[in-house]
């Protein structure tokens, strides 16, 4: 029975579970969407922008952070857990940099918060990050990298992938249409992204937020207007393809 | 009188009152637990009076508080009803939700589909009340409120969203039922439990939460529209209470219990009470199905709270 099992962290059950990392994974599915794309010159993250109060400052809500200025990630679940997280990351960053001159790479430090994800899998009266995260970012050879992590401390290199809410359905999405052409324009990468989480956000481009990353280029945030066009030339390609489609003979 | 076996499992010494109708009142006097009866036939109504004790918080002082006693006002002129409310209003179906998911339900399916009048409101206070000022208390405050469908007076709806005290409950039928019910009404009661309390071999995890099960007093001849609810399991609170009323009185009565894992007004829930509008008592009240799916969602949204902890 889980119940039993499932009250301290540091306990396995006799199936070989820890309920506590699975209950931190659940956590994650109720934070809003989050979207990472590799392309071949360009690495994007897209994100389902959570509905804010009428009196909240929108800036002060954030899912997509810069660690250092060329790695930033984007979370799903707990914002408190993330805050922590990407503190922690943000200083190890700098440390990093003191320490060897060198910026770090962005598995190391993917690697980094998968360490300290997991270290709270394995102390009692802790319980887990619930949060995953998608990091994104170039090294110093040029490469792009997307990197997943989750509450249990595991992290994997990604081409595509979601997390969050609709993870599921933006992931099969993905699946279906991240092709080799499809990213190997930016502008075609970012129209990807875009149209991956058109799939699950209601109401469009107003709540969607896009953050790019260029070969040694800083971070650039996307602005309404700037989605917007997107997504209209989103919609006016789809319009143009169900034109072209072969009409059926009545 | 009733032919079923009574069972009282008392921890403390409660007294059990019988008023000049003959009917079992147990007087809930500090935490008791109260088996009640259990009709014959294998039509088991069992119900229970559970007592919480809530520590601290203000204490139910007749002379404070005139909210101890259960007040049924009457519409527009907002003066108390003489008669209780069944006896003003004669109906052939009574329908009551108690609980916010099986409200919402109904303001959703069945109140969006033709033209209902309240008639009443039923006011009282307890320790669970949010608001602490009975005698000023606005009529949206009134938890629980009693509405006829203008093109059918005979049917009636009760919105309970307030939790009705131990102490509170024979005031509450009493004021609504009366003491000569008609025989040829029947009672509907739609209310929600959370699916830990139901009491089953199988493991909870693999329950289809939620479900829906039916509990029916000895007189409903009517086929129910999911299975019967199991021993050993209980209902509990006003629902109980109406049952156990009605099974006293001979009348035809339902109780459909939603056991959910989610006790906040969720749409999986309150739309999870579906089958019962192919019910008698409910079929023809509902006439717009997706529209009224359609104003489910808005009611969970407008309830929900903003909330900051995911993002």
């Amino acid at each position: 029975m889980a119940s039993r099992y499932d009250r301290a962290i540091t306990v396995f059950s006799p199936d070989g579970h820890l309920f506590q990392v699975e209950y931190a994974q659940e956590a994650v599915k109720k934070g809003s969407t989050a979207v990472g794309i590799r392309g071949t010159n360009i690495v994007v993250l897209g994100v389902e922008k959570k509905s804010v109060a009428k009196l909240q400052d929108e800036r002060t809500v954030r899912k997509i952070c810069a660690l250092d200025d060329h790695v930033c990630m984007a979370f799903a679940g707990l914002t408190a857990d993330a805050r922590v997280v990407i503190n922690r990351a943000r200083v190890e960053c700098q440390s990093h940099k003191l320490t060897v001159e060198d910026s770090v790479t962005v598995e190391y430090i993917t690697r980094f918060i998968a360490t300290l994800k997991q270290k709270y899998t394995q102390s009692n009266g802790r319980r887990p990050f619930g949060i995953s995260a998608l990091i994104v970012g170039f090294d110093d050879d040029g490469i792009p990298r997307l990197y997943q992590t989750d509450p249990s401390g595991t992290y994997h290199a990604w081409k595509a992938n979601a997390i969050g809410r609709s993870a599921k359905t933006v992931r099969e999405f993905l699946e279906k249409n991240y092709t080799e052409d499809a990213i190997s324009d930016d502008s075609d990468a970012i129209k990807l992204a875009i149209r991956a989480l058109l799939e699950v956000v209601q109401s469009g481009g107003k709540n969607i937020e896009l953050a790019i990353i260029r070969r040694n280029q800083p971070l650039k945030m996307f602005n309404a207007k700037e989605i917007e066009l997107q997504v209209t030339e989103i919609e006016k390609e789809k319009e143009e393809a169900e034109k072209k489609k072969p009409k059926k003979a009545v | 009188m009733p032919d079923g076996r009574r069972g009282r499992g008392g921890r403390r010494g409660g007294g059990e009152a019988r008023d000049a109708r003959g009917s079992c009142v147990a007087a809930a006097a500090g935490a008791e637990e109260v088996a009640a009866c259990a009709g014959g036939r294998g039509h088991s109504v069992l119900v229970s009076s559970h007592v919480k004790v809530k520590a601290g918080g203000p204490r139910r002082d007749p002379h404070l508080h005139p909210g101890l006693e259960v007040r049924l006002l009457r519409r527009q002129t907002k003066t108390t009803l003489e008669v209780s409310l069944l006896e003003k209003y004669p109906c052939s179906q009574f329908i009551i939700a108690v609980g916010n998911n099986a409200v919402a339900f109904l303001s959703a399916f069945v109140m969006n589909s033709g033209v209902w009048e309240e008639v009443g409101c039923a006011k009282l206070w307890n320790e669970w009340c949010r608001t602490t000022d009975t005698l000023h208390m606005s009529p949206s405050e009134a938890h629980c409120v009693f509405y006829h469908l203008k093109s059918t007076p005979s049917v009636i709806l009760c919105q309970c969203s307030c939790y009705v005290a131990e102490d509170q409950q024979y005031q509450w039928l009493d004021k609504v039922f009366g003491s000569c019910p008609r025989k040829n009404m029947q009672v509907t009661v739609l209310t929600c439990r959370h699916v830990t309390d139901y009491k089953t071999s199988e493991s909870t995890g693999s329950l289809p939460s939620p479900f829906l099960k039916a509990l029916k007093t000895q007189n409903f001849r009517d086929p129910v529209c999911c299975s019967l609810l199991e021993q050993p399991n209980i209902v509990h609170d006003l629902p109980a209470a109406v049952l156990s009323h009605c099974q006293v009185w001979r009348l035809p009565a339902v109780l459909y219990l939603c056991y959910t894992d989610v006790m906040k007004l969720d749409l999986l829930t309150a739309a999870a009470f579906q089958p019962v509008l192919a019910s008698r008592s409910l079929k023809g009240l509902a006439k717009n199905i997706p529209q009224s799916t359609e104003i489910l969602k808005r009611l969970m949204t407008l309830n929900e709270v903003q909330s900051n902890i995911y993002t």
